[in-house]
């Protein structure tokens, strides 16, 4: 599989859905596959919340593949023998794109708490620029899980002639009240972190991991569901000599634990408040007086939508919520129920019925 | 479909409708009714594999048990409801009958007829009767509630749904004089417009 990961400079200006104006930014990008020559193969894949562009392959150095390497690759669900495969870090990560952790070219610093907020629509116009710089006239998908879900969503209602087909997976045309809910209370846990400093940290040498920990010990627990984390860990005691704190009893304590380390070390806190609000405030509905039906009756994209069964987090209703709306707007739309074992994060991982839903969509003509 | 059912269903559904297949199976009728009449349509299925081969159709699907989700179908500006060969699976069909008419203002039914003299044969075999519309042995059929052409017009008249055109067939898939003077025995399908 080629593979090419590559910043981009934009040095044009970008006025956000805030108002507010970044001079220019940089999206780190990877690629897989090759474009064809009349460059009608071009999928794109977003991420979710704390996804970057390393969606496929494992890089030297690393245990782990890309977020969705059981579905990218040569001759897999998203066959890059086949397809161009486009993938970034969205604006506000952490992963080479510009957000907190980058210098800004005004205060000589990183931009700290200062990076702007985000939100959906923000990404998608980042991706239409970076789809034009790619010459990319309309992509053949568009495609991710969970808030990479809403992009997809956001980009055939943003731009409808440039997006053949949209998979919006686990995902929702707004969040639930207990998911916000929820992202407060993992972002008051990371503000409440001594060494979070109002999100000023870096300037001081500090970093709230303790904060950041906890806050993604949380977020795991509404990935997984409970069957899962059931067959899974059980009430199996840890091995005392594999314990990660003296204090702890259970498996899934000490793997909670060790989850919450590892995100620490590779997540910025600042980073993460950004990401749950764009996930909070994601409503496209909201720019036509709360209708969705209106909001989608301009979609020329056929849309799949797909929900997991054991989702707790985006439970089914919400994809379906989509799938009647589109129905009533008269757009294509499937919807589609998998049997996930995973809760919210089976969208990540292949099963026959998942890959077979996305294939088959994304090879479909007519 | 047979090809005679298939161009019957065909000719009473309008141009340009929006059209609700429930049971749409793999969406062949549904590719049809797209090329031939332009419609907008949208398939209900619950057979994975099926909808699969929707998709791969390019046929717009929707994953649902007809039983529990016909109702959400209402005041979604369908012209036109299909339940061709579906009915008969259903585990309460009465109330599918019902919301069905709330879905559309028209629908198609076809069904296969149970009082058709050759399966009457097989209960007088002392076997469950199979026939070329119900293939399927007794411990794997889906169908749950079977009838005749008589038991279905007679709920049509308790439940004063009008039938508005209907045509039965025999068991070449043809219209035929013998299937239209004794339908309950000599029919092996039936397809109804009620409206």
């Amino acid at each position: 599989m080629k593979t090419v990961s590559e910043k981009i400079t934009f040095d044009s200006s970008l006025t956000l859905e805030s108002g507010q104006v970044l001079a220019g930014f940089e999206l780190m990008t990877e690629t897989y596959g090759e474009l064809n020559s009349d460059k009608t193969n071009a999928v794109l894949v977003c991420h979710a919340f704390s996804g970057n562009h390393h969606a496929a392959g494992i890089k030297d150095g690393d245990k782990k593949p890309g977020w969705w390497d059981e579905i990218i690759g040569d001759n897999k669900t998203i066959d890059t023998t086949k397809f161009y495969v486009v993938s970034l870090n969205n604006i506000g990560g952490c992963h080479g794109s510009s957000g907190p952790v980058s210098i800004s070219s005004e205060l000589g610093k990183p931009y700290g708490a200062s990076f702007p907020e985000v939100s959906v629509s923000d990404w998608v116009k980042t991706q239409k620029m970076l789809a034009d710089h790619l010459g990319i006239n309309c992509w053949e998908m568009v495609a991710g899980g969970s808030l990479g879900g809403m992009q997809a969503l956001q980009w055939a209602i943003s731009y409808p002639e440039k997006v053949k087909k949209a998979a919006i997976i686990a995902a929702s045309s707004k969040i639930s009240t207990q998911n916000i809910a929820l992202n407060e209370v993992a972002r008051e846990i990371i503000r409440k972190d001594q060494n979070f400093h109002n999100g000023e940290y870096l300037a001081q040498g500090k970093l709230p991991s303790k904060g950041l920990k906890a806050a993604r010990m949380l977020g795991h627990i509404t990935y997984l569901s409970e069957s899962n984390m059931r067959k899974r860990f059980g009430r199996k005691l840890q091995d005392p000599e594999k314990k990660v704190d003296a204090g702890i009893n259970y498996e899934v304590e000490n793997y909670l634990q060790y989850k919450g380390e590892q995100f620490a070390k590779s997540f910025d806190a600042n980073s993460y408040i950004l990401m749950t609000k764009a996930m909070d405030s994601f409503d496209p509905a909201k720019d036509f007086d709360n209708d969705l039906v209106r909001c989608l009756q301009g979609i020329q994209a056929k849309l799949l939508i797909a929900s997991f069964d054991s989702d707790w987090l985006f439970p089914k209703e919400y994809g379906l919520d989509i799938q009647m709306s589109a129905i009533k707007a008269g757009i294509d739309s499937s919807y589609v129920e998998l049997n996930g074992d995973y809760g919210h994060d089976s969208f990540l991982f292949y099963s026959d019925q998942y890959a077979s839903a996305l294939k088959n969509f994304l090879n479909s003509n007519g | 479909m047979d090809s005679q059912l298939q161009s019957i269903v065909l000719d009473w559904i309008p141009s340009n409708s929006k059209v609700v297949d429930f049971g749409c199976g793999d969406g062949t009728l549904l590719k049809t009714l797209i090329k031939k009449k332009f419609v907008t349509g949208y398939g209900v299925e619950n057979d994975p594999e099926k909808i699969n081969d929707c998709i791969a159709n390019g046929i717009s699907v929707i994953q649902q048990d007809i039983d529990i989700s016909i109702q959400n179908y209402k005041g979604m500006g369908f012209d036109v409801a299909v339940m061709a060969s579906s009915i008969q699976c259903l585990r309460r069909p009465r109330n599918a009958m019902r919301n069905i008419l709330q879905v559309a203002n028209e629908c198609v039914i076809t069904l296969p007829n149970f009082g058709n003299w050759e399966l009457r044969l097989g209960i007088l075999n002392g076997k469950m009767p199979s026939s070329a519309q119900l293939p399927a042995k007794w411990y794997e059929t889906k169908n749950l509630h079977l009838c005749t052409i008589a038991d279905f017009e007679e709920l049509c008249r308790e439940e004063s749904f009008t039938i508005k055109k209907k045509v039965y067939i025999n068991r070449a898939g043809k219209s035929s004089r013998l299937a239209s003077k004794f339908p309950n025995l000599f029919a092996a399908q039936a397809v109804y417009l009620i409206g």
